[in-house]
C-alpha cells in the first residue's frame, strides 16, 4: 500500500535539546494510525512537523510521494491534509454556522455552502446550535465542531491531535465511531492520543514514541500486548 | 455582479435590516440636501470632515476586521498628499490631469504600503511590533519632510518646503461638457459624499463576503485560519494595502481641498487621531466607525475653536477610557444596545 | 589628532548617556510587566519641571534633582495602582492607553502653566581639548549613566528585591505561589521606572529649554533603545545603547540631528525585522 504521509529521518532540536531523533514513519492510505507515547515523548512535536508549524532540523516529510518539508501549513491543507490541533481553536467569538462556512468557502462557491453546512451540522449533532457562538458550546462539542471544520475541505487525510481530550467516556466512544465511519468511507486518519480506550476502539496501526525515538510499531494487538510498551508507561515491568 | 449586492448585508456589519436601511436612506437624503440650507463655508467644512472618514474606514478594515493595528495611516495620508502635490504641480494639471494626479497619488501610497507591508508581513513581524514599525515609519517620514526646507529639496518644480509645507497645487477638476468643473465648495462636497458612499457600500460587500469571512478568521485565530487552507499573509498584505490606500485617498483629497500639505499631519499628535476615532467609534464595525468618526471630527472642531488644548485633552481622555473600559467602542456599543431594544420591542409586539 | 578622537569619543559618550538614561526606566517597565509606557516622556518632563522649579525656589541643584526623580516615582506608583495594573501583558492596549495619558498631561500642562517656562543654566562650565571646547556637565551625565547601570545591576542581582523581581518576570504565577506579593513588585517596579525617567529629566534639566511637550525629545530615543535592546534592561539596553550610539553619532556628524533621529527610526524597523526580540532576546537564545 502506498504511503499517504511519510516522514524520513526526521530530527528536531531546540537549541541544545533534542526532541526527535531519526524518526521514520509511514502512514498508508486508508489507515487509522495512532501515535502514542508517554508525556514528553515528542508526539506533539512530530505532529507539528507533519502539519508544518515546525521545521525539521533534518529529514523529510512527504505527502502522496511529494516532498512537502518546505511547504507551509496552508499549502499542505490545500494538498489534502486536514488538521485539528490539540488546543481547542474553533473561532469562539463567531457562530457555529459561520465557523463551518469559513471552512467550507475555500472549496465551495457560496451557493453550495448551505447544503454542506446542514450535512456537517447533522453529522456533528449540532443542528440546534447553528447560531450559537462556538465559545458557548461545551468542550466536547467544540472538539466536534473542529473535526467538522477539518472535514469541510473533503480532505484525503485527517490529522487529529488529542481529539478526545476533556471528553466524557461516552463522547469519546462516539468520536471513535465517527472516526471509524469516516475511515469506512476511505479517509486516512492519524490520531495522537492518550486515551487507551479510544485507541483500542479505532486503531489499526500504532506507533509508540519514547524520548523522541520510535520505540515500537505494529498493529494494535501487538502493541497492547508488548511488555516493553507497558514498561515505558508505568516505569516498571508489568506482569499480566 | 448583481449577486454581490446581497453581501451589503451580512455577519460582519451591525445594521442589516429594513430599519437600518431606512435610517440610512434618511441620512443620505439629509446629506444630499444639506447644501441647500447652509452657506458655502459650512458646506466646505462638511466636505473637510468627510475627507477624513476614508482613513478611518481603512483603519477599521485593518484593525477591527483583521486585527492588524497600523499606526501608519497618517504616513500614507502624507505620502499621497505630497504625491498629489508633486504630480499636479509638475504636470501643471487642469481638468482630467488633476484626476490622473489624484489616482496616481493614491497608487503611490498603495505601493508604499505594499512594500512596507511585504517587508513586515512576510518577515513575520506582527502584533505590537507591527504597530511599532508603522509608528516609527510615520515619525520618520514626518521628521524627514520637516527638514526639506532648502531650495534643493524639490521634485521638478514642486518644492517640499520643510515645515512650511507644500502649497500651490491645483484643486481637482472634473472634465465636463461645458468645460472643466472645479471641485470646490458645494461641488467638492457632493463629489466626496458620493465617493464616500461608494467606498462605504463597497466595503460592506467586501467584509460580508468570502474575503471578509477570512479576515475575521485571521483576526480571531491566524493559525487556525491558515490550517483551513488560507494563505494568511496574502490576505493580511491585501488588507494592509487597501486600508492604507484609503488613508491615501484622504490625504490626496485633503491636499486638493486646501491646496496645501505639511509634515505636521504626519507628526504627533496628528498621527494618533485616526486611532482615537476608530477605537472610540467601534473598530469592528464600518457603520459605527463612519458615524463615530464624523461625530468626533465635529466635536473636535467645535472644541478647537475654543481651545485646541482642551480638544486634544478630550481626545486623550476618550482614548484612555475606551481602551480601559469600552474596548469595543462607544458608538458600536450604542448600536448594539439599539439592536437589543429593537429585538425586545419586536418580541413583545409579536 | 588626539583632540579629534576625543571629540568623537565625547560625542559618542554624550549620545550613549542620553540613550541609557532615557531608556532605563522604560526598559524596566517593559521587562517587568510587558507594558510599553508612552507616557514615559511625561515622567521625564515631570522630573525636568520639578528640578527647575526647585532650583528657582532656592534649592541646590542635586537636591532639586533628587526631588524631581522622587516626584516622578511617586506619581508613577499612583498611576500604576489606578490605571496601569489593568494593562499587564497587553502591550498594544498599553501603548494606546499611555498615549492617551501622554496627550492629557502635555495638553493639560500647556493649558495650566503655558508653553514657556524659564530654564536654568548648565553648571560646571567647560574644558578644552586641543581646539575644541566641551561642556563638563555632559561628561558628568556620562558618569551618571554608568552609575545608574551599576546601581541597577546591584539592585537586580544583589538584593532580595532584585531576586524577587527577576523571579516575577520569569514566572509570575510561580512567584505568587511561593508567596511573593506580585502587586507590590509591579507597583515598585513601575515606580522605579518612573523615578528613573524623572532622574533622566532631572539630570538633563539644566541643559534644556522648557516646554510641556519636551517629552517627545526623549521618548523616541528611549523607545527605539528599548525595542532594539529587548526586555532585559541589563543585557539589552546597554548593548543597544552602544550600537545605536554609534549609529547616531555617525549620522549626526555626517548629516545632522534630524537625519540622526531618522536613522534611529530606520534602525528600529530593521532590528524588529531581523531580531524580533531585540538584542537581549537574541543573546538569550544563543546561550541556550
Amino acid at each position: 500500500m502506498d504511503a499517504m504521509l511519510e516522514v524520513r529521518g526526521l530530527h528536531k532540536r531546540f537549541g541544545g535539546l533534542r526532541v526527535l531523533e531519526d524518526v521514520d514513519l509511514a502512514i498508508g492510505a486508508g489507515e487509522i494510525h495512532c501515535l502514542i507515547g508517554p508525556n514528553g515523548a515528542g508526539k506533539s512535536t512530530l505532529f507539528k512537523l507533519m502539519v508544518g508549524t515546525y521545521e525539521p532540523s533534518q529529514g523529510q516529510v512527504l505527502f502522496l510521494g511529494e516532498d512537502i518539508t518546505a511547504r507551509r501549513p496552508y499549502e499542505r491543507v490545500m494538498r489534502g491534509m486536514s488538521i485539528k490541533m490539540q488546543v481547542p481553536s474553533a473561532f469562539r467569538e463567531l457562530p457555529v454556522a459561520q465557523n463551518l462556512q469559513i471552512a467550507l468557502q475555500r472549496r465551495l462557491p457560496i451557493s453550495e455552502i448551505p447544503a454542506d453546512q446542514a450535512r456537517l451540522l447533522a453529522l456533528l449533532d449540532l443542528g440546534r446550535q447553528a447560531e450559537a457562538l462556538a465559545g458557548d458550546l461545551s468542550h466536547g462539542q467544540q472538539q466536534w465542531l473542529e473535526i467538522g471544520m477539518a472535514l469541510a475541505s473533503s480532505p484525503k487525510m485527517l490529522l487529529l491531535d488529542e481529539p478526545t481530550a476533556g471528553m466524557s467516556p461516552e463522547e469519546t466512544f462516539r468520536t471513535g465511531e465517527l472516526v471509524q465511519r469516516l475511515n469506512a468511507e476511505g479517509m486516512t486518519v492519524l490520531v495522537v492520543e492518550h486515551d487507551m480506550a479510544f485507541i483500542r476502539q479505532v486503531a489499526q496501526k500504532v506507533t509508540v514514541l519514547h524520548f523522541g525515538r520510535v520505540f515500537a510499531q505494529g498493529n494494535i494487538d501487538q502493541i497492547v500486548s508488548d511488555p516493553r510498551v507497558a514498561e515505558i508507561y508505568l516505569g516498571k515491568s508489568h506482569g499480566e | 455582479m448583481l449577486s454581490s449586492l446581497r453581501h451589503l448585508n451580512g455577519p460582519q456589519t451591525m445594521g442589516n435590516g429594513p430599519a437600518f436601511w431606512s435610517g440610512f436612506a434618511v441620512l443620505v437624503v439629509a446629506a444630499l440636501a444639506y447644501p441647500l440650507g447652509f452657506d458655502p463655508y459650512d458646506v466646505g467644512n462638511a466636505a473637510y470632515f468627510l475627507i477624513w472618514v476614508f482613513a478611518a474606514l481603512g483603519l477599521s478594515l485593518m484593525w477591527g476586521y483583521t486585527g492588524i493595528l497600523s499606526f501608519g495611516q497618517m504616513a500614507f495620508f502624507g505620502a499621497a498628499g505630497y504625491s498629489y502635490g508633486v504630480i499636479s504641480i509638475n504636470l501643471d494639471a487642469t481638468g482630467g490631469l488633476t484626476l490622473l494626479s489624484f489616482a496616481t497619488a493614491v497608487a503611490v501610497s498603495a505601493l508604499f504600503a505594499a512594500v512596507l507591508g511585504y517587508f513586515m508581513i512576510y518577515g513575520r513581524v506582527g502584533g505590537v511590533y507591527f504597530g511599532i514599525v508603522t509608528f516609527a515609519t510615520t515619525l520618520a517620514l514626518a521628521a524627514f519632510m520637516g527638514q526639506t526646507a532648502g531650495p534643493e529639496w524639490r521634485i521638478g518644480s514642486a518644492r517640499f518646503n520643510g515645515f512650511n509645507g507644500m502649497g500651490g497645487m491645483p484643486p481637482l477638476e472634473l472634465p465636463w461638457f461645458g468645460g472643466p468643473v472645479l471641485l470646490e465648495g458645494t461641488v467638492l462636497y457632493y463629489a466626496v459624499l458620493l465617493l464616500l458612499l461608494a467606498v462605504y457600500l463597497g466595503l460592506r460587500v467586501l467584509v460580508n463576503g468570502r474575503f471578509g469571512n477570512v479576515l475575521v478568521a485571521i483576526r480571531e485565530d491566524p493559525l487556525r485560519a491558515e490550517l483551513l487552507g488560507y494563505d494568511v499573509r496574502r490576505y493580511q498584505l491585501a488588507v494592509f494595502v487597501i486600508g492604507s490606500a484609503l488613508a491615501g485617498v484622504s490625504g490626496a483629497l485633503y491636499t486638493a481641498w486646501g491646496q496645501f500639505i505639511t509634515p505636521a499631519t504626519m507628526g504627533l499628535p496628528s498621527a494618533a487621531l485616526p486611532i482615537i476615532w476608530v477605537a472610540f467609534s467601534g473598530r469592528g464595525d464600518l457603520t459605527a466607525t463612519l458615524l463615530g468618526t464624523f461625530m468626533l471630527l465635529l466635536g473636535f472642531q467645535a472644541l478647537t475653536v475654543y481651545s485646541q488644548q482642551y480638544a486634544l485633552i478630550l481626545m486623550g481622555l476618550l482614548l484612555l477610557v475606551t481602551v480601559l473600559f469600552v474596548p469595543a467602542g462607544f458608538v458600536a456599543g450604542f448600536g448594539r444596545w439599539l439592536q437589543g431594544r429593537a429585538r425586545r420591542l419586536a418580541a413583545r409586539g409579536a | 589628532m588626539f583632540a579629534e578622537l576625543f571629540s568623537i569619543a565625547y560625542q559618542f559618550a554624550d549620545v550613549f548617556a542620553f540613550l541609557i538614561l532615557s531608556a532605563a526606566g522604560l526598559a524596566i517597565i517593559f521587562g517587568m510587566m510587558g507594558i510599553i509606557n508612552l507616557a514615559h516622556g511625561e515622567f521625564i518632563t515631570c522630573g525636568i519641571y520639578v528640578t527647575v522649579i526647585g532650583v528657582q525656589h532656592g534649592l541646590p541643584l542635586p537636591i532639586a534633582q533628587a526631588l524631581g526623580a522622587l516626584a516622578a516615582g511617586l506619581i508613577g506608583i499612583v498611576l500604576e495602582r489606578t490605571v496601569i495594573y489593568r494593562l499587564y501583558d497587553r502591550p498594544l492596549d498599553s501603548i494606546l492607553a499611555t498615549w492617551g495619558i501622554s496627550l492629557i498631561v502635555t495638553q493639560g500642562m500647556l493649558v495650566t502653566i503655558g508653553s514657556t517656562w524659564p530654564g536654568i543654566g548648565t553648571p560646571a562650565g567647560s574644558f578644552q581639548v586641543g581646539e575644541y571646547t566641551f561642556s563638563t556637565y555632559r561628561l558628568w551625565l556620562f558618569l551618571a549613566a554608568v552609575l545608574v547601570m551599576a546601581g541597577l545591576y546591584l539592585l537586580y542581582m544583589k538584593t532580595s528585591f532584585g531576586v524577587l523581581s527577576r523571579a516575577t518576570i520569569q514566572n509570575p504565577r510561580m512567584a505568587r505561589a511561593l508567596g511573593v506579593r506580585t502587586p507590590r513588585i509591579y507597583a515598585a517596579s513601575f515606580g522605579i521606572g518612573a523615578a528613573l525617567a524623572g532622574l533622566c529629566g532631572a539630570l538633563y534639566a539644566p541643559t534644556m529649554t522648557l516646554i510641556p511637550t519636551m517629552g517627545v525629545t526623549f521618548i523616541v530615543e528611549a523607545f527605539v533603545t528599548v525595542v532594539v535592546g529587548g526586555s532585559n534592561v541589563l543585557l539589552g539596553t546597554v548593548p543597544a545603547a552602544v550600537v545605536l550610539g554609534v549609529i547616531r553619532t555617525a549620522l549626526n556628524a555626517w548629516q545632522g540631528q534630524i537625519i540622526g533621529q531618522i536613522g534611529m527610526l530606520i534602525a528600529v524597523i530593521l532590528v524588529i525585522r531581523v531580531l524580533p526580540e531585540g538584542v537581549s532576546g537574541w543573546l538569550a537564545r544563543r546561550s541556550r
